[in-house]
């Protein structure tokens, strides 16, 4: 009777125990076959690169008996774009056939994932960073300052575009390498166009062009000219043209308040109470965008996402892109980048600077280009055949130059928010323009000072 | 003697064994992730820092949160005011009607609980459609609103969407209990000259009082922590007027660049406080009155 009672519980533990030495025993074979699967995987990307650009296929690398493992994570916002990057981690394995780089995708949730990570001290050697966030990695000192590794590899910082890597700057400290980016361009519907008789947008428009030609749209089509969306990605630009700032400089407190602010405010919301703007939801969608795409707006602020979205939704559009209208301050953008950070713990920090180095080197940067997906942050591809050919990819690669990165602080969710109320208090309220921003203002300053 | 408790010992022993499992799991991802979210709560804590010993600051630093009172705790409240009874009165009845002996019944209890199999998240996308300027209800109703884009309207249209979501479990667990109630009752009431209606009020729903019970509690505690459809819908706008507790604690532990753990702990710790108090007055209320 007691063994037969013993007997149930000790086969489960036995179970368990063979279930858990079998973890263990995958985990301990798996070392040693790292290499091969790494193998199996470059065969497939190969694959896919040869569709788009033509590679030499077949290279005979001497793998050296050692070789030096580094961690990647980035979000993933496409199968082609991550085919891109596999494509370029490619190619550095045979550049640099010493460095085994371990790409470690995080499909959803990245910023949640990566902070807990480095919190639990998991986080990979390099890493994605988003201008957005920037600020708060390199206030706590998690990032890798790069300076001495470019030196000792001659990488200049000049060889990027200077707006982009300034973003990545820290107290005098490179702690990015720009890998790509993304500036907004006004967006324009070629049909609309013409059928009121009205000539195309010019990189030199100013705001009283943009108004006289979406009247005159709005008018002879019934569609509306323009589109004002409460998005902080879209309005500050208008700030900046206005001679207006967000932010001060340190992040330590608001100008949402400002004269400048509460000016283009005012001609930003005027637009729709004049009858020549909606706001997306206006027309039924969530996103100017979309709105574009089906016709219901002649000109939006958007950035070179549009080009594979529009023609995969709506490939019929025929439209072509413009620098933003000039205030009366002149020009302002806003720019949206992303860059390569090394870790503050990687083990391996050499290798995983000689990995960013030829990931973001010129030749392969120019493959980054030529996909169509992201705008490369060097300059010398500025005059590359791509961006001659390409009106809409060279007005945004241009538009770097006069462009603030989207960049708040710390506790830039909390600013983009104000933002979004502020305006959303006017259209969907009525509120002044005047209070509503000063409320705005408030409400960062209230959030600062805790 | 020796030898009973021997026998015991052995039925512990293979009982923890198959516990054993779920155990670890409970005790690490739930028991253990409660407690450390009680430490923080009493911390400064961003995440890329370990956290620093603070006290009950971060509970203050809640309270006083213009958003907290002003948005947060009134729109759970009033969301909680509204489902939990709407809820269970809609699907009590469902479950009445679908416990006769109806013509495709089978059908309409798939089809009630269909939406409770379906992921939040195809349910939301699908309402943010049906919602549009454009949309069907629009359309069906002949009127002109921007239901998810008006501060007066958001807020209800998130509770319709999360009523019809939620029903059909509800009447699962009500069907159960109705299953419970002997035929004889039924019968008796009947040869006494009971009405349908009559049936339904004093023998069904005194009957059916513990049942209730269970599904009012579940009803407030899941309301209480309302946030996918938000997530998904509105993301606590326009203008806060979707912005719910749950929604609050995930701004400022996530959605923030820098994330301010302690008081997302803090207000979590408060909303289980609240929860269970409410649930508490609750029980009070429904068995009292049974006495």
């Amino acid at each position: 009777m007691v063994r037969r009672h013993l007997l149930l519980p000790l086969l489960v533990l036995a179970l368990l125990a063979v279930a858990l030495g079998a973890c263990a025993q995958q985990q301990q074979a798996a070392a040693p076959e790292v290499v091969t699967q790494v193998v199996e995987r470059t065969v497939e990307v190969t694959k896919v690169v040869e569709r788009e650009v033509p590679v030499e296929v077949t290279k005979v690398v001497e793998v050296p008996a050692e070789r030096t493992e580094v961690r990647l994570s980035g979000w993933t916002a496409s199968p082609e774009e991550e085919n891109l990057l596999r494509s370029l981690l490619y190619e550095c394995a045979v550049q640099r056939p010493d460095i085994l780089v371990k790409y470690e995708p995080i499909p959803s949730d990245y910023w949640a994932k990566i902070k807990t990570m480095i919190g639990s001290g998991t986080e990979p050697d390099f890493y994605y960073m988003d201008i957005f966030q920037f600020p708060f990695f390199a206030e706590e000192g998690v990032l890798q300052p790069l300076d001495d590794y470019m030196a000792e590899a001659g990488v200049s910082r000049d060889e990027f575009i200077d707006t982009l890597i300034d973003a990545f700057t820290w107290n005098g400290q490179t702690y990015g390498i720009p890998k790509d980016f993304n500036t907004l361009a006004l967006f324009y519907n070629k049909d609309l166009f013409d059928q009121a008789g009205v000539e195309y947008p010019t990189n030199d428009w100013t705001w009283e062009d943009l108004r006289a030609a979406a009247q005159a749209i709005t008018e002879a089509t019934g569609v509306a000219g323009f589109s004002v969306p409460a998005d902080p990605g879209r309005f500050p630009i208008f700030v900046f043209q206005n001679g207006g700032q967000i932010m001060n400089e340190d992040f330590s407190d608001t100008l949402l308040d400002s004269p400048e602010v509460i000016e283009a405010a005012a001609f930003y919301t005027g637009a729709r109470e004049e009858g020549w703007a909606i706001i997306p939801q206006d027309v039924g969608v969530g996103w100017q965008g979309e709105a574009f795409g089906k016709g219901d707006v002649a000109m939006v602020l958007e950035g070179g996402w549009m080009v594979p979205y529009l023609s995969a939704q709506f490939p019929d559009r025929n439209y072509s892109a413009v620098h933003p209208p000039a205030g009366p301050k002149g020009e302002g953008n806003l720019v949206f980048t992303v860059a390569y950070s090394v870790s503050v713990n990687s083990e391996n920090p050499q290798a995983a600077f000689d990995a960013i180095a030829c990931i973001t080197s010129e030749e392969n940067q120019l493959k980054v280009l030529e996909s169509g997906f992201a705008l490369p942050s060097r300059k010398a591809l500025q005059d590359a055949d791509y961006l001659t050919e390409n009106e809409v990819a060279r007005t945004i690669f241009t538009g770097a130059e006069f462009a603030t990165p989207f960049m708040w602080g710390v506790q830039g969710e909390t600013v983009n928010n104000a933002i979004t109320q502020a305006l959303e208090r006017v259209y969907l309220e009525g509120m002044s323009v005047e209070d509503s921003f000063k409320q705005a203002a408030e409400e960062v300053r209230a959030a600062l000072q805790e | 003697m020796t030898r009973v408790s021997a026998r015991t010992l052995q039925e512990w022993i293979t009982a923890y064994t198959f516990l054993l499992p779920v155990l670890l799991g409970w005790g690490i991802f739930v028991f253990l992730a409660m407690l450390m979210s009680l430490y923080f709560s009493f911390t400064t804590f961003n995440l890329l820092k370990p956290p620093q010993w603070l006290g009950v600051d971060n509970y203050l630093r809640v309270v006083r949160h213009p958003d907290f009172f002003r948005y947060a705790v009134p729109n759970t409240l009033k969301y909680v005011a509204v489902v939990v009874p709407v809820q269970t009165v809609l699907s009590l009845i469902f479950a009445f009607a679908l416990d006769q002996k109806l013509r495709a019944r089978d059908f309409f209890r798939t089809a009630f609980y269909l939406p409770s199999v379906t992921s939040s998240v195809v349910i939301g996308i699908i309402f943010v459609w049906l919602f549009a300027p454009q949309g069907v209800i629009n359309q069906l109703l002949g009127l002109e609103i921007n239901w998810l884009n008006n501060t007066k309207t958001s807020l209800p249209t998130i509770m319709i969407v999360n009523i019809w979501s939620t029903t059909g479990t509800l009447m699962l667990i009500f069907l159960a209990g109705l299953q419970d109630i002997p035929g004889e009752l039924y019968e008796a009431a009947a040869i006494d000259g009971a009405s349908r209606l009559q049936m339904f009020r004093y023998v069904t729903v005194p009957l059916l009082r513990p049942v209730i019970f269970f599904v009012v509690t579940l009803g407030i505690i899941g309301t209480f922590q309302v946030f996918d459809q938000i997530y998904i819908m509105t993301k606590g706008g326009p203008l806060k007027s979707t912005m719910t507790w749950v929604y609050l604690i995930y701004f400022w532990g996530w959605q923030e660049v820098r994330p301010d753990m302690g008081r997302a702990s803090a207000a979590a710790f408060l909303l289980a406080v609240t929860i269970f108090v409410v649930t508490m007055v609750q029980r009070r209320f429904i068995e009292g009155s049974e006495e």
